[in-house]
C-alpha cells in the first residue's frame, strides 16, 4: 500500500513551496509564511485545486468517452478533429460555450435563474471530495462518507427544480417538476440498496467498505442490490432510458430549456460529474473499488497508483454500461417510469436488504468465501 | 397544475419541420389540441399558375423535402393528362422506380425521427445511413440528392447511367438485412412497446370520416392503397402487397411502414429486371414545340404555337409515402396550367390530429406525431 | 360505375338540382349541381358510398368561382368529382363537414385562398395565411407580378 496520500502531497508541496517563498523574505516575514498553520491552510488550498483539477479532467474524459463508444455503437466514430482522436473537442465545446453571451429570460427570476444551476454544479463537486478513489487519494477517515455522499447527492432535485422554475417557461417548469418527482421517486430504492450494502460491510465509511471487499467484491452476493442501485443511478442520473425531465421530443430540452452559454455548462458539466460519481459508487459499492482481482500478479499491485489505475478502469467501464444502455433504449414515460419506481424497485431493494441481512447471518457463501468481518 | 396551453412549435422538436401544435393541458394529460399551419406556406398553387409546365417541376420537389420525385410523378400524370401526352413505357417504368425508391427513402427518414422521438438514438443514426445509399443512387442518375428535377412532361429527362441497375441491386441486396435490425431494435424493446402500443388510436371508420389516408389508414386494417385500387403507371404490371395492420395505433403504423419497405423492395427489383430487358426511349417523340426545355425562353413563339393546342383537365391520384395525394391541372391554353391544385396527404391526417391525440399525455405526442409522419412542406404548400 | 350510370342513380332522386354529369379524366365523372341544393346533393353521393372525401378546392374563372370537390369511393373504387359554380359577388355555398367531417380544412384553406365563404363551417378561421391576411392570393386578380405583354401583332406571324 502506497504511504503517501493526496494530504501529504499536498502538505509536502505546501511546505516546500512556502519554504522557498520564506527565504527570500526578511525575518518576521519569514517566521509567519513558515508558520505551521499557513503551511496547512495552503496545502488544504492545494488539495482542493487537486481535487477540482481531477474531477474536472475526468469529467471531460468522460463525455468524450461517452461520445466515442456512442460513436461507435451509432456507426460513427464520433469526434475526431480537435486533438488526437478528438481528445480536445470538449476543450474546445467548453471554450465556446464560456465565451458566449448568458441570456436571461425577461421575466425570469435572477437569483433562482443564477443560483440554481451554479450551486447544482457545486454541490455536485463537493460530492467528489468526499470519494476516495485509492488508498491514498482519499480524504482521510470520514465514518459516514457514504451517508454525506448520499446526502449531497440528494440536493439535486432542489436546485433543478429551483432553476427550472425561475426559467419562467412552461416546459421548464414541467421538466422540473418531472425531475423532483423522479429523483424523489428513485432515491428510496437506492438508499435501500445501500443499506443492503452497508449491512454487509458493518459500515458508512466507504475506505471500509472497500476493504470489506477483499475476499469477494459485493456485486455477486448483492446482486439484486446492484441491479436496484444501478436502475436508481440511471434515474438520479437522468440517462436515457429515464432521461424524462429533459427529454428532447416533448419538453424541448427540459428544465435547463432557457440556458444557454455558460450556465448550460454548469448542467452540462454538472450532469456528467454525476454521471462519474454514479459509476464511482458502483465501483465503490459491489466491484471492490480499487482492490484489484486476485490473478493481477503482486508486482502490478504494489506498483505506485496502480489502486487509481484500476479505480478508474473500472468507473469507466461501468460508464461504458451506461452509455450502452443509452444507445440501446427507448425513453420511458413519467408515469410508467414513477409506477416502476414506486411497484417495482421498492420491493426488490426490500428484497435485497433481506438477502443482505441473511448474507450476514451465514457469513460465508459457497463460491464468494466468507466475510472479513461480521458486518453489523 | 391547471389547465395551459403550450405552445409546441415552430420551433420545437417534436415538429420535425415548421408547424406549431398548441395543446391544451392539465398536469400531463392532453385535453385539446390546435395545430397552427402556414409558416412554410410558399404558395405553390399560385406560383404554378405563373409557370411553364415543366418549370412547375422545381416548385414539385420543394412540396415535400424527403418524397420530391413521388410529387414530381404526380404532377406529371395530371399535367400529361391535361396536355394529352402520353410518355413511353420506359419512363413509366423509370417514374415507378423512382417513386419505390423515394418510398423508401421517405419511410427511413421517417424512421429516424420517429425512433428518435421515443429516444432510441442509435437508430436513428442507422436509418440516415441507409438512407444515403438511395441518395447516392437518385444522385447518380438524376445529379441532386434532394431537388431532382427528372421528370419531364413526356418522360424522364435521361435514362439511367451504364452499371446503374447492379449498383441499385447491391443498395437493395444490402437493405432487407437491415429491415429486420431495425424490427429487433424496436419491437424487440419492451419499453417500445410500452411507449407504443395502443396509442393515437385511430379506428378505419374515424380514419375515412376525418379523411386520413395511407400508413395510419392501412394500420387500422383498411387495404386501400391507390397503388393496387387505382393503378397508375405500371402499377398493374407489377407484383406486390399491400401491408396492413390490425393495431390502429402508433406499433401498427410503425409495422406498416415497415412492411411498405419491404413491398417497395420486392417491386424496385421487378422493375429493375425489367428496366434491364428493355431498353429504349425515356421521352415522348411526339411532344409539342412550345414545351420547350425548362428555363428555355419560351416567349412570344411559343405563345403562338400553343394558341391552336386543345384544352384540357388533368386528374391523378398516387399513393405517396405518406398517404393519398392528389393533383387537379387545368389547361386552359396559354402558356402556364391555368389552375393547379394538390392535396397533400399529411393536411389530412393533421387535420385529424384533435382525434388522435386528445386524452393521450404530453409524452404521447412525440410517438403519436412521428407515427404521423408530418412533412410540412406539403402541408403548407 | 360509368358517367352515365352515375346520371341514372343521382337524377330521379335529384332531378334539376343537378344540373349535369360529365365525364372527367380518370373519375366516375363530374356531377355539376346548383348551389342551393349543395347538401342534398352531397348526402345523396355520401350514400352512394364514398365515404372518403379527398379534397375541397376552388376555381376563379374571373366572372365567376367553381367549387370542386373529390370524393373517393372504397366500394367502386373510384373518384368522382362534385362541382358548383358562385358568381364571384356572392360566393359562398353550404360547408360539407356535416357529411364528411374531413372537409374542415380544405374548405378553410378554399376560404382563404380562393375567397368562397362555406356557411355553416364549424371554424371558420385563417389556415395557411396569417390571421386578418386581406388577400386571396389563389384569385386570378392577385398578381405575382405585372402580366406579361403577350399579344402579338397579326405581321409578326
Amino acid at each position: 500500500m502506497a504511504s503517501a496520500t493526496l494530504y501529504s502531497v499536498s502538505y509536502d508541496l505546501s511546505h516546500l513551496l512556502l519554504g522557498g517563498i520564506a527565504s527570500v523574505f526578511p525575518d518576521p516575514l519569514r517566521a509567519w509564511i513558515s508558520n505551521g498553520n499557513v503551511i496547512t491552510g495552503l496545502a488544504v488550498l492545494i488539495f482542493a485545486a487537486l481535487l477540482l483539477a481531477a474531477s474536472m479532467l475526468n469529467t471531460i474524459l468522460l463525455i468524450w468517452w461517452e461520445r466515442k463508444l456512442l460513436g461507435r455503437f451509432m456507426d460513427r466514430r464520433g469526434a475526431m478533429h480537435v486533438g488526437y482522436a478528438g481528445l480536445l473537442q470538449n476543450f474546445a465545446d467548453g471554450f465556446k460555450l464560456f465565451r458566449k453571451t448568458t441570456v436571461q429570460p425577461r421575466e425570469a427570476d435572477a437569483l433562482g435563474f443564477f443560483t440554481g444551476p451554479t450551486a447544482y454544479m457545486v454541490t455536485s463537486m463537493i460530492l467528489f471530495g468526499v470519494l476516495p478513489i485509492s488508498s491514498g487519494w482519499n480524504s482521510g477517515a470520514l465514518p459516514l462518507s457514504l451517508l454525506l455522499a448520499l446526502a449531497i447527492f440528494s440536493f439535486a432535485p432542489l436546485f433543478i427544480f429551483v432553476s427550472a422554475w425561475s426559467s419562467n417557461n412552461k416546459y421548464s417548469l414541467m421538466g422540473g417538476m418531472r425531475s423532483a418527482a423522479q429523483m424523489i421517486a428513485y432515491e428510496v430504492p437506492l438508499l435501500l440498496a445501500v443499506v443492503a450494502v452497508v449491512i454487509v460491510a458493518g459500515s458508512f465509511d466507504l475506505t471500509t467498505i472497500v476493504y470489506e471487499q477483499q475476499n469477494y467484491w459485493f456485486w455477486g452476493p448483492l446482486f439484486v442490490a446492484l441491479v436496484v442501485f444501478v436502475a436508481g443511478m440511471l434515474a438520479e442520473m437522468e440517462r436515457i432510458p429515464f432521461d424524462l425531465p429533459e427529454a428532447e421530443a416533448e419538453l424541448v430540452e427540459g428544465w435547463n430549456t432557457e440556458y444557454g452559454g455558460m450556465l448550460f455548462a454548469f448542467f452540462m458539466l454538472a450532469d456528467y460529474l454525476r454521471s462519474l460519481i454514479g459509476s464511482i459508487l458502483v465501483v465503490l459499492l459491489f466491484l471492490g473499488g480499487w482492490t484489484m482481482p486476485s490473478w493481477v500478479p503482486s508486482a502490478a499491485t504494489s506498483f505506485p497508483l496502480a489502486g487509481i489505475f484500476w479505480f478508474m478502469l473500472k468507473t469507466y467501464l461501468v460508464f461504458a454500461v451506461f452509455v450502452w444502455i443509452r444507445a440501446a433504449l427507448p425513453r420511458v414515460r413519467t408515469d410508467q417510469l414513477l409506477r416502476v419506481g414506486w411497484n417495482r424497485m421498492i420491493p426488490l431493494s426490500l428484497l435485497a436488504v433481506f438477502l443482505a441481512a441473511a448474507l450476514v447471518t451465514v457469513k460465508c457463501v459457497p463460491v464468494f468465501g466468507c466475510l472479513p468481518s461480521p458486518g453489523i | 397544475m391547471s389547465e395551459m396551453w403550450i405552445n409546441m412549435g415552430p420551433q420545437h422538436p417534436m415538429t420535425h419541420g415548421l408547424w406549431n401544435l398548441r395543446v391544451r393541458i392539465e398536469g400531463e394529460v392532453i385535453l385539446d389540441v390546435d395545430p397552427e399551419m402556414g409558416y412554410l406556406h410558399r404558395g405553390i398553387e399560385k406560383i404554378s399558375e405563373d409557370r411553364h409546365y415543366n418549370e412547375v417541376i422545381t416548385l414539385m420537389d420543394r412540396t415535400c423535402y424527403v418524397a420530391g420525385l413521388a410529387w414530381e410523378h404526380l404532377y406529371m400524370l395530371a399535367a400529361e393528362e391535361a396536355l394529352h401526352i402520353r410518355p413511353p413505357e420506359r419512363a413509366q417504368y423509370l417514374r415507378v422506380l423512382c417513386e419505390e425508391f423515394q418510398r423508401i427513402a421517405s419511410h427511413l427518414m421517417w424512421y429516424a425521427a420517429f425512433v428518435q422521438d421515443i429516444g432510441l438514438m442509435s437508430p436513428f443514426l442507422y436509418g440516415m445511413r441507409d438512407r444515403d445509399l438511395i441518395l447516392d443512387l437518385f444522385q447518380s442518375y438524376t445529379g441532386a440528392r434532394m431537388t431532382y428535377e427528372y421528370m419531364r412532361a413526356g418522360g424522364v429527362r435521361n435514362d439511367l447511367p451504364p452499371g446503374f441497375t447492379d449498383r441499385a441491386r447491391k443498395v437493395l441486396d444490402w437493405l432487407l438485412p437491415r429491415f429486420h435490425e431495425y424490427d429487433q431494435l424496436c419491437l424487440g424493446s419492451d419499453i417500445f412497446h410500452k411507449r407504443c402500443d395502443g396509442l393515437g388510436k385511430l379506428s378505419a371508420e374515424e380514419c375515412i370520416r376525418h379523411g386520413v389516408t395511407g400508413p395510419m389508414l392501412r394500420s387500422a386494417g383498411r387495404k386501400r392503397d391507390l397503388r393496387r385500387d387505382r393503378p397508375y403507371a405500371v402499377y398493374d404490371q407489377l407484383d406486390f402487397e399491400v401491408a396492413v395492420a390490425d393495431g390502429a395505433d402508433v406499433t401498427g403504423r410503425y409495422l406498416v411502414r415497415m412492411e411498405e419497405m419491404r413491398q417497395s423492395v420486392r417491386i424496385l427489383y421487378q422493375v429493375l429486371d425489367w428496366l434491364d430487358r428493355h431498353p429504349g426511349p425515356v421521352m415522348a417523340d411526339q411532344l409539342p414545340r412550345w414545351l420547350g426545355a425548362p428555363y428555355a425562353p419560351v416567349g412570344r413563339e411559343g405563345y403562338l404555337l400553343k394558341r391552336n393546342y386543345p384544352k384540357g383537365v388533368g386528374f391523378s391520384a398516387i399513393e405517396e409515402p405518406h398517404g393519398e395525394a392528389l393533383a387537379y391541372v387545368v389547361n386552359e391554353g396559354g402558356e402556364h396550367p391555368y389552375r393547379v391544385k394538390f392535396r397533400s396527404p399529411v393536411f389530412a391526417n393533421l387535420a385529424a390530429s384533435r382525434h388522435y391525440l386528445v386524452g393521450y399525455r404530453v409524452a404521447d405526442i412525440p410517438p403519436i406525431m412521428g407515427s404521423v409522419d408530418v412533412c410540412v412542406g406539403e402541408v403548407d404548400r | 360505375m360509368q358517367t352515365d350510370e352515375l346520371e341514372r342513380t343521382l337524377r330521379p332522386s335529384l332531378g334539376d338540382r343537378i344540373t349535369s354529369v360529365e365525364a372527367f379524366p380518370d373519375t366516375a365523372g363530374r356531377v355539376r349541381f346548383r348551389r342551393e341544393a349543395a347538401l342534398d346533393v352531397f348526402r345523396s353521393v355520401h350514400a352512394l358510398g364514398f365515404h372518403h372525401l379527398s379534397t375541397v378546392g376552388g376555381i376563379d374563372w374571373v366572372d365567376h368561382r367553381e367549387v370542386f370537390y373529390i370524393l373517393w369511393s372504397d366500394d367502386t373504387r373510384q373518384y368522382v368529382v362534385l362541382s358548383t359554380d358562385v358568381p364571384a359577388s356572392d360566393a359562398h355555398v353550404e360547408s360539407a363537414t356535416p357529411v364528411w367531417p374531413s372537409a374542415n380544412w380544405h374548405e378553410r384553406e378554399t376560404w382563404e385562398l380562393v375567397d368562397i365563404t362555406f356557411d355553416h363551417h364549424p371554424d371558420l378561421r385563417h389556415l395557411l395565411t396569417p390571421d386578418g391576411y386581406a388577400f386571396h392570393p389563389l384569385l386570378r386578380s392577385f398578381k405575382l407580378h405585372e402580366p406579361e405583354e403577350l399579344e402579338v401583332k397579326a405581321r409578326h406571324v
